[in-house]
């Protein structure tokens, strides 16, 4: 059994999963993106997974963040993944 | 100034008292700012469990020293400022006589707290940190090692519970040894250079006479527009602005404010890291239960139906059915009115003046009344529903689950916020409007306010009115002004141009409601809304006396007439109704109410959902004109009245079809 990081969208991580964000995408603008770090969601940040609708809601930190999947779509999580082998 | 906000009246935070020094209170939203506002100075303004509750900066005089005062700031997400109650707080700090920044934090999220600590550090200002909700930190297993904080950041850093009152005391005492902090975080060597050419710039030739010209150049850099307004009002403000935008392209690449925050962040983090650590959680399961019911996307509508289900029992049932009923039956026709009404007919005889005292159009018998008998026992319900809800954590949940909705609008969940309050005052939730990110945001939700929010003691009444004819015609009633919202606010978003802001919001836990927090503004908002509605129900009364006396009442409901009874359906006396509702439509809606035995379910259903619809109160429109023009005011009033009495008319002949 070997380890190896997939770069996957926020969205597309299902609820429960514990994720490490690893950026934000070109398509976040510059004051959403600075509006995302004042909320404290910088790289390598872990994030809990809590629910995909009607919202992307995170859990990181013992606060919830509620994220529409517009910006959710754009911002990259790395998950730790098994690989048969 | 609104009643949800503050319950004095505070001078304007933009003139700070002669010869006074200012302690301001600076923090993210929803962290207690406001309840140690309260503690401070007894002063109250409104304490809930919401980001955006205080949209304006609020002074009282502090206890632990007659001399100074201090101001209460609208929460920061972060700086430089992007929305108006960031710029709120930039204001206050860069025209207030400060002496002090006391930064409110909270211990759950200390990387987040640190994260403004690190600009705030730049300021050169003395800077006490209250590390608020210690208990819920506790709670979550979280210690904050506030010593070795301290030590850190060379500022006393003192942990609070706001709410009961602990650390308090320490907090006073910190305030005078308060000193300017050393700041913790050096920029990349870029960022630096930048920072330094524009401090030097602005220590040369534009210095603040109270903040540091390092912490201003970040603002700047940053592009915050409240500090260039400031700089554009100094000499030569425009040719260092200028030479200082040239400075930002040196700092590396991408956005450089974001660069700043990110720098800000990395910082925050290693520091929250050295001084936290991390132990077992208490148990949280209801409250995590009960928050992630809120927010679910099939629970989430059930448990949204029996909270209104649960208000409309309490408030509809319970306040306008049980406590009118005693205060208007027994206590005023059964007591206070027959005996007010002998002694003015004693002293006064018949005759005009007692007829304007204690007649048909009386201002006892009616305006007062109306006042305290039929109005007072609805709101004092609704408040006290509301309050309940508010300090649950309940509200913020909500947008997530209305987010779909309002993007039919071009809007986002956050609307729901300024929507709810508009249950509780319309004038108030104008005012709200500015936690909204976008002027045409502020627009849309403004006039949607206007138009088909209810405030809450014209709900009262509705409720009153069609509950007691049956649960269905409130139904109705409801599902009308939805329909009439949804189909109101997709045409606005089509017509109003502009761009829709995702939604991106933090979720408050859900809390059980502290009680005393509760009576304590339920008994602020019914004082100021007493104070305001008495003159105007009593005016309004004066004025249905006058067109009564001058013989104009009869000719306005025959005037009324082709409208009223041929368009509406209603019972022609229903003009006097619509006459009462120009003044507030809360006054309107009661000259329905004691028309309710009169009025069959269809003509309940139609008068209340035009009344509804009808002008909003003269303090909701001076509201309107003071955020958005007296232009945009009066497009909004010439929108909304044709659409009510178009509506409701459509309605009634909707309805004959089926019932």
């Amino acid at each position: 059994m070997t380890a190896h990081i997939e770069r996957i969208r926020l969205t597309g991580t299902p609820p429960g999963h514990h994720v490490r964000l690893a950026e934000f995408g070109e398509e976040i603008g510059s004051l959403q993106r600075e509006q995302l770090l004042a909320y404290g969601l910088t790289a390598q940040q872990t994030l809990t997974v809590l629910q995909q609708r009607p919202m992307t809601i995170v859990l990181y930190e013992h606060m919830e963040l509620a994220l529409e999947h517009s910006i959710a779509h754009h911002i990259w999580v790395e998950e730790e993944a098994r690989v048969p082998g | 100034m609104s009643f949800l906000f503050t319950m004095r009246s505070p001078p304007p935070p933009s003139a700070p008292t002669p010869g006074n020094d200012t302690l301001v209170l600076v923090g993210h939203p929803n962290v207690g700012k406001s309840v140690l506002f309260h503690r401070l100075t007894g002063t109250y303004v409104n304490v809930s469990n919401y980001p955006g509750s205080t949209v304006e900066a609020a002074r009282a005089t502090a206890r632990f020293d007659r001399t100074a005062s201090l101001l209460d700031t609208p929460g920061v997400l972060a700086l430089p400022s992007r929305s108006d109650d960031e710029r709120a707080t930039v204001r206050a700090l860069l025209n207030e006589n400060l002496r002090l920044i006391v930064q409110v934090g909270e211990a759950r999220n200390l990387r987040r707290t640190l994260n403004l600590t690190a600009l705030l550090a730049e300021f050169g200002v003395p800077l006490v940190m209250a590390l608020n909700m210690a208990d819920e930190a506790r709670a979550c297993g979280i210690h904050v090692d506030t010593a070795a904080l301290a030590e850190e950041l060379e500022i006393p850093v003192i942990a609070t519970v706001a709410t009961g009152g602990e650390g308090i005391a320490a907090l006073t005492e910190a305030f005078t040894h308060a000193k300017p902090p050393a700041p913790f975080l050096r920029y990349d060597a870029e960022t630096e250079q930048a920072i330094e050419t524009a401090t030097a710039l602005l220590a040369e030739r534009a210095p603040h006479p109270h903040l540091a010209a390092r912490g201003l150049a970040i603002l700047l850099l940053g592009r915050d527009n409240e500090v260039e307004c400031w700089l554009a009002t100094q000499t030569a403000g425009g040719e260092i602005l200028a030479r200082i935008r040239e400075l930002a392209p040196l700092a590396g690449r991408g956005s450089l404010p974001a660069q700043l925050a990110r720098e800000r962040g990395h910082a925050a983090n290693a520091l929250a890291r050295t001084v936290t650590r991390q132990s077992a959680a208490q148990d949280r399961t209801l409250s995590l239960l009960l928050g992630k019911i809120a927010v679910h996307p099939l629970w989430g509508w059930p448990l949204l139906l029996a909270v209104l289900h649960a208000v409309y029992l309490f408030v509809g049932n319970f306040g306008a059915g049980v406590l009118v009923e005693l205060m208007e039956k027994k206590l005023f026709a059964g007591i206070l009115n027959p005996t007010v009404t002998n002694f003015v007919h004693t002293f006064l005889g018949e005759g005009w003046l007692s007829d304007m005292l204690v007649g048909k159009y009386g201002l006892w018998t009616m305006g007062m009344t109306y006042a305290l008998a039929l109005i007072l026992p609805i709101v004092t319900t609704f408040f006290l529903a509301f309050g309940v809800l508010e300090d649950s954590g309940y509200f913020t949940r909500l947008s997530v689950i209305a987010n779909r909705a309002f993007a039919s609008f071009g809007l986002n969940g956050r609307a729901v916020l300024p929507m709810v309050l508009g249950l509780g005052c319309v004038t108030m939730a104008t005012l709200t409007t500015r936690i909204l990110h976008t002027p045409r945001e502020r627009l849309i939700t403004t006039f949607l306010l206007a138009l088909a929010i209810p405030c809450s003691a014209q709900l009262g009444v509705v409720l009153g009115v069609l509950g007691g004819i049956s649960f269905g015609a409130a139904a109705l009633w409801g599902l009308s002004v939805v329909v009439i919202l949804l189909v109101a606010g997709w045409l606005a978003g089509q017509l109003v141009k502009g761009h829709r802001v995702p939604l991106v919001t933090e979720l408050p836990p859900m809390r059980m409601p502290v009680m005393g927090n509760v009576f304590k503004k339920t008994g602020g908002r019914l004082k100021w809304y007493l104070a305001e509605i008495i003159p105007l129900f009593l005016l309004g009364t004066f004025i249905m006396f006058a067109l009564d006396r001058l013989g104009a009442l009869p000719w306005i409901i025959e005037a009324g007439k082709p409208i009223v009874t041929g368009w509406l359906g209603l019972p022609p006396e229903a003009s006097a109704a619509f006459v009462m509702g120009f003044l507030r439509r809360d006054f309107g809606a009661t000259g329905l109410f004691v028309l309710g035995s009169q009025l069959s379910l269809i003509q309940a259903v139609v008068g209340m959902v035009t009344l509804t619809l009808f002008v909003p109160c003269i303090a909701s429109v001076m509201m309107i004109i003071k955020e958005q023009g007296l232009r945009t005011a009066a497009l909004m009033l010439a929108l909304i009245m044709p659409t009510a009495f178009f509506v409701g008319g459509l309605l009634n002949h909707f309805l004959r079809l089926f019932l």
